[in-house]
């Protein structure tokens, strides 16, 4: 009797074949229908700990979130174009403009702050840097708009630009000498004055202000979840003033949700003066960009090459969607 | 081609006796070449206009960029850069894999010493050495270099190796009945037979040297081509960014192929029939 009939044995299996793939696919049915994936371009660091923060917090609120950490910002804006991703976390205003795919910022979660720094055995200030080298993190880069931006408002022009990636790799580098002129994150300022003190130091920066992190999404996609993405816009909000108020609460957040809990310990003790540097230079925006904050990035980014045309002719619309953050303003109030 | 056409509707019909005897009779590799060339990029043209992805440009934009890019000398700029760690790695490859492979071919001693080493390292993913590399050598010149040679000079060496190994033995017998030295059988009867296979591993050794040449820009410092890549990417420059991998990858092909034909037509004079 048993196994006399190759048919049910070949019928069994097929039943059980689709059972299989049927539950397997079932719970990713689900799962697809009310939940965030968001893509984020860097590994989970110091400066990602207020908008993990508000993940958790979004989370605790009902929203499903589930976030990748990819190699580049570049990779996140491919997985959002590609529809693998929901949000993507950048500034992806050349693929924007360039490729029409119907995707919109609608958080401006951090500004861009960087800091020139010069060997003042060479040079004292922005005059002397004309003509000399310096070195930015690539070609196209915010690093290289922003000292881009400054020559043309200080009325210099650099003689070589080298290409080094990485702020800590130039900040080694200024340190061992072989860069006299640069532009370092505040991470890497701090390690200069604790290295070096009065070896250096920080030339003025004026007048840049432009998005270094935003989070985009499709349109279909906001459309679609409009309420999980009210909830994370107003736990953003929300975050980001509690440390603007308080830097140090970051810690406190660090250990309730359980955040990046592998940190090395030197890089666990740069939090507290990391957060309290961005609340000083004004780091993460009180209300979450919006028009002005858009209006800012088509000069800076036209600056950077990002971006084609006359910043005054570019028009909102094209790259940012108000409405998610206008209603979550509403909510949580103006500052 | 008139035949081709019914009369007088000037609708095509099928294949005709002659058309048939057309392919039958010559040697139409070319043809069929640049028919699959033509397909292919008939098959992205479609894709890229569809579009099947926001960031896949079509062919024709791709080849205007391509065009544009040689016209304002970007393109050119690049390569003379990357060609410099290129070339420098894969002389260096060639030189040493070339020696040490037959030497491993010929002295026991050395292929004890050495096969284990080179064995692992053709089976090793040499792109996860690559940022070990850059943590010895830097971010400069030395370690570009160093990610070529590293991924060319394993595929060289064994195949020298086993060149010199698979050389006809009744040859090297037939020296030693003539008295030849072991210079002279080294010389006149090892390399000669092993070349084929010897020139087939520095091919292999250069279309690897390609692949760690364009690791090395894109994964150390970007320059040359990975900076070509890696910029257009930044800047959702699509079309100038397939432009710049496409021709990467026909010049590598090009280069490969140029080589075999001159290897034919230099030192084997017995296929050059055939080819």
């Amino acid at each position: 009797m048993f196994n006399s009939n190759p048919l049910s044995h070949a019928a069994r299996a097929a039943a059980a074949l689709a059972l299989t793939l049927g539950l397997s696919l079932a719970p990713m049915e689900a799962d697809a229908a009310g939940k965030i994936r968001i893509a984020f371009g860097d590994i989970a660091s110091v400066e990602a700990l207020g908008f993990l923060t508000a993940i958790e917090r979004a989370k605790e609120r009902g929203v499903d979130i589930d976030i990748s950490y990819l190699k580049s910002e570049d990779i996140a804006a491919q997985a959002v174009v590609g529809g693998q991703a929901d949000i993507g976390v950048g500034t992806p205003y050349a693929l924007l403009q360039k490729v029409r795919a119907p995707i919109r910022i609608f958080y401006q979660m951090s500004t861009l702050r960087f800091y020139p720094v010069v060997n003042t055995e060479f040079y004292q200030d922005w005059k002397d840097l004309n003509g000399q080298e310096i070195a930015v993190h690539s070609r196209g880069s915010g690093t290289e708009a922003i000292m881009t931006l400054l020559a043309r408002k200080n009325g210099i022009k650099y003689g070589q630009v080298s290409y080094v990636p990485g702020s800590e790799v130039r900040t080694g580098a200024l340190l061992q000498g072989n860069v006299k002129a640069t532009i370092v994150d505040s991470a890497g300022w701090r390690l200069l004055q604790a290295k070096a003190p009065g070896k250096f130091k920080v030339l003025p920066v004026e007048g840049i202000d432009a998005s270094d992190e935003a989070l985009y999404a499709n349109t279909n996609f906001l459309d679609k979840e409009k309420e999980s993405v009210a909830i994370l816009t107003e736990e953003l909000l929300n975050t980001f003033r509690e440390i603007n108020a308080k830097p140090e609460v970051v810690t406190e957040f660090r250990q309730k949700y359980n955040l990046a809990p592998d940190l090395p310990s030197e890089v666990v003790e740069d939090i507290g003066p990391y957060y309290k540097d961005a609340a000083d230079v004004g780091l993460f925006p009180a209300n979450g960009g919006g028009e002005d904050a858009a209006k800012d990035d088509f000069e800076f980014y036209t600056v950077a090459g990002q971006l084609q045309g006359e910043p005054a002719s570019l028009k909102v619309a094209d790259f940012w969607t108000l409405e998610p953050l206008t209603q979550a303003l509403q909510k949580v109030g103006q500052r | 081609m008139s035949q081709l056409l019914a009369r007088g509707t000037g609708m095509p019909v099928g294949p005709t006796p002659s058309f048939i005897r057309w392919i039958a009779t010559r040697d139409h590799t070319l043809f069929w070449r640049l028919l699959s060339l033509a397909l292919f990029c008939g098959a992205w043209e479609v894709a890229g206009q569809i579009p099947v992805n926001y960031a896949l440009p079509p062919f024709s934009q791709t080849f205007m960029a391509f065009v544009g890019m040689l016209a304002d000398g970007s393109l050119l700029s690049a390569y003379a850069t990357t060609l410099q760690p290129l070339v420098i790695g894969i002389v260096i490859s060639a030189v040493i894999g070339v020696a040490v492979g037959v030497l491993m071919g010929l002295r026991p001693l050395a292929e004890w010493l050495a096969a284990p080493v080179f064995i692992v390292m053709q089976a090793a993913p040499m792109a996860a050495l690559i940022p070990l590399i850059t943590f010895v050598y830097g971010i400069g010149m030395t370690s570009k270099v160093l990610a070529v040679t590293v991924l060319a000079l394993p595929v060289i060496v064994l195949n020298c190796y086993k060149a010199v190994r698979n050389v006809n033995p009744s040859l090297v017998a037939m020296c030693r009945s003539f008295q030849g030295t072991r210079w002279q059988q080294v010389a006149k009867i090892v390399i000669p037979d092993a070349s084929p296979l010897i020139f087939a591993g520095l091919r292999l050794g250069i279309s690897a040297g390609f692949i760690g040449i364009v690791l090395a820009e894109l994964l150390i410092t970007p320059t040359g081509i990975g900076d070509l890549i890696t910029y257009h990417r930044s800047v959702a420059n699509y079309a100038e960014m397939y432009a710049t991998i496409a021709s990467i990858i026909v010049f590598s092909a090009v280069t490969v192929g140029g080589l075999q034909r001159l290897e034919v037509s230099l030192f084997r004079p017995e296929k050059r029939e055939i080819a």
